[in-house]
């Protein structure tokens, strides 16, 4: 027999939220939302637990080795929790919603679960939102996207904002252009994904990729690193062209750096052209992420789609969206306008049940203030 | 955490040694207390402003500089093996610290040892991860006994009959009655800096590897000349 349970014992990686961070986490997701519905983005809702073939398949598919599985009494066929919202809501826009007018922009947000936490994070279960343009990932709509996650991170107060473009088939594209082997390909993949110099420099075409490693950082200044390089593919030329567009229409802000990686693809294996990471002052890791991919249909065909997801756990963690609301004590008995007048003035008022010393009552309830009748007192 | 300086990570023992010299040559000299073996302290400050040092055992570099404690390190690739961790970058092979992991059995076993006939094999090391992966891939299951040292003990004292190591001269392992019958991997040290520190400020933190890579560069032309 197992030992017995202590009540409070939850399993790894998973945890309650308590005040004032389970308001902060409501708060930043209240105003992420309204920002993605102020710019048209419409909320979808999908259910925590589908077939788990819906999951595993399509775009975003869910590694199966994230998946927390269990079998449907009822159909008697496998089910399994989400571990990513972007696969269903892709789903969704390539069924319920295929008939509605492209491009199609929707947002989401929820709770997703994995079966393991990341090395970073022990994690489980966490808060996912985000946003998908459906229909189009040409350089406007990942500006558009681009766009709105950086401005929802700048309106969180965040101290500085970073974006990290990547190119994720540029690097296969430059291969083939030079005519290398889809061995040689990988092996190049892999010594640009680790930045290991020395490996990179002994490959063929090795003042191509170590241009390309050595032009991670800012926009551009890569641009220009990358057409200077002799032997330079023009696909090179055209991506960091359309790339330096794009990052011409974003938001300015002094808190904001926007840089491009264009030798690095790992981590997005189901983007197409472009993926980007976002990256938050005092915020371990990555703060979200996003980028181009491609939804396939029911009938067998694609569509192109660009998105964003970013994780709220991390940015509470790191203490944003912890507002100190004043909470005011109201004594028993007291006139309801007092009350309505308080919250009407941004107090969180909290009432006594009975009768007392309204002080004791207050400091009891965590409040910082007290109604004595007449005026508002501190505890 | 967030740092506003840059924190180097450095192993104890016998990398930093060879780590010195390096640091010394690319212009960063750590305070004296950091070569005192008896100073206590954890974290030292260097003659650049803004970068301080942290003295660690080796596995922990990776650690801290995978969460972004610690934003730039120096690790063997043993460590960045057994832990695959993304959010590390391994830009500069110092070439320091050279070795291979290994796998040893008692010489007698190696007379009558079938390797192709395995289907399970029980072994002892540092390195579960590197370990159990490199068996699975030819089909063998390896069961790991985690050890933090002196792993040639266990094949003696009949805690199993098999161990992976790192192998430098060999020594050990011959006096101890055990051949190195597989090179898993060569290994060396690396420079290494967090993913997320790469990305968002590269411009403190890449004229550091440049100079670790240029140093590197001068050495290894010096050894072919």
């Amino acid at each position: 027999m197992s030992e017995p349970l202590s009540l409070g014992l939850l399993p790894e990686g998973l945890r309650d939220v308590l005040p004032p961070q389970a308001e902060a986490e409501a708060r930043l997701l209240r105003d992420l939302l309204d920002h993605l519905r102020a710019h048209g983005y419409e909320r979808v809702g999908t259910p925590l637990i589908e077939f788990e073939a819906s999951l595993t398949s399509g775009f975003g598919a869910a590694r199966a080795a994230d998946l927390f599985r269990l079998t449907d009494p009822i159909s008697q066929r496998p089910l399994a929790v989400r571990s990513d919202i972007t696969g269903q809501i892709a789903r969704v826009a390539a069924t319920r919603m295929a008939h509605f007018a492209r491009p199609l922009r929707l947002s989401y947000a929820g709770p997703v679960l994995r079966i393991k936490g990341s090395q970073l994070r022990a994690d489980r279960q966490f808060s996912q939102a985000g946003a998908e343009l459906i229909g189009t990932d040409s350089a406007a709509a990942v500006a558009e996207v681009a766009g709105l996650a950086i401005k929802g991170l700048l309106d969180l107060g965040l101290e500085a904002v970073g974006v990290d473009f990547v190119l994720p088939d540029l690097i296969g594209r430059v291969g083939i252009a030079l005519g290398m082997t889809q061995a040689e390909i990988a092996a190049a993949a892999e010594a640009l994904d680790a930045k290991d110099i020395a490996t990179v420099a002994a490959l063929p075409h090795a003042t191509v990729f170590s241009a390309l490693l050595k032009a991670a950082g800012e926009v551009p200044s890569a641009k220009a690193l990358l057409a200077a390089t002799e032997g330079m593919p023009a696909i090179v030329g055209d991506r960091m062209g359309t790339l330096a567009e794009l990052v011409a229409v974003l938001p300015v802000d002094p808190r904001l750096s926007l840089t491009v990686d264009p030798g690095e693809t790992r981590g997005f294996g189901y983007q197409t052209w472009i993926g980007f990471s976002l990256f938050a002052k005092g915020i371990r890791g990555e703060v979200g992420r996003g980028g181009a991919y491609v939804i396939r249909r029911p009938d067998g065909s694609e569509e192109p789609a660009v998105g964003f997801s970013l994780y709220l756990d991390g940015l509470v963690e790191a203490g944003r969206g912890v507002e100190v609301r004043r909470r005011i004590m109201v004594p028993y008995g007291a006139n309801s306008d007092v009350g309505t007048w308080l919250r009407a003035e941004g107090w969180a008022t909290v009432a006594a049940l009975e009768a007392g010393d309204i002080q004791a009552q207050a400091k009891d309830q965590r409040c910082t203030h007290y109604w004595d009748g007449k005026t508002i007192q501190p505890v | 955490m967030v740092n506003d300086g840059i924190v180097m990570a450095l192993p104890k023992g016998r990398i930093l040694k060879e780590v010195m010299p390096m640091l010394h040559a690319v212009g960063i000299h750590p305070e004296a207390a950091f070569t005192d073996e008896s100073s206590r302290a954890l974290r030292f400050s260097t003659n650049v402003p803004g970068l301080s040092i942290i003295r660690v055992r080796s596995f922990d570099v990776a650690t801290f500089v995978a969460f972004g404690a610690a934003h730039i390190g120096v690790a063997g690739n043993d460590v960045l093996m057994e832990f695959d961790y993304a959010e590390i970058y391994a830009p500069v092979d110092l070439g320091i610290g050279r070795c291979r992991l290994s796998v040893a059995e008692p010489v007698e076993l190696t007379a009558h040892d079938d390797p192709k006939s395995w289907s399970h094999v029980r072994i002892a090391t540092k390195y579960p991860g590197i370990t159990r992966r490199h068996f699975a891939a030819r089909g063998v299951q390896a069961e790991c006994i985690k050890l933090n040292g002196a792993m040639e003990l266990a094949p003696s004292l009949g805690l199993c009959r098999r161990i992976v190591d790192l192998v430098s001269t060999g020594r050990t392992l011959v006096e101890n009655g055990l051949a190195e019958v597989e090179v898993i991997a060569e290994i060396s040290s690396r420079l290494i800096v967090n993913r997320a520190a790469y990305k968002t400020r590269g411009q403190e933190l890449m004229p550091w590897v440049e100079r670790f890579r240029l140093l590197v560069e001068e050495r290894n032309n010096a050894a072919a000349a």
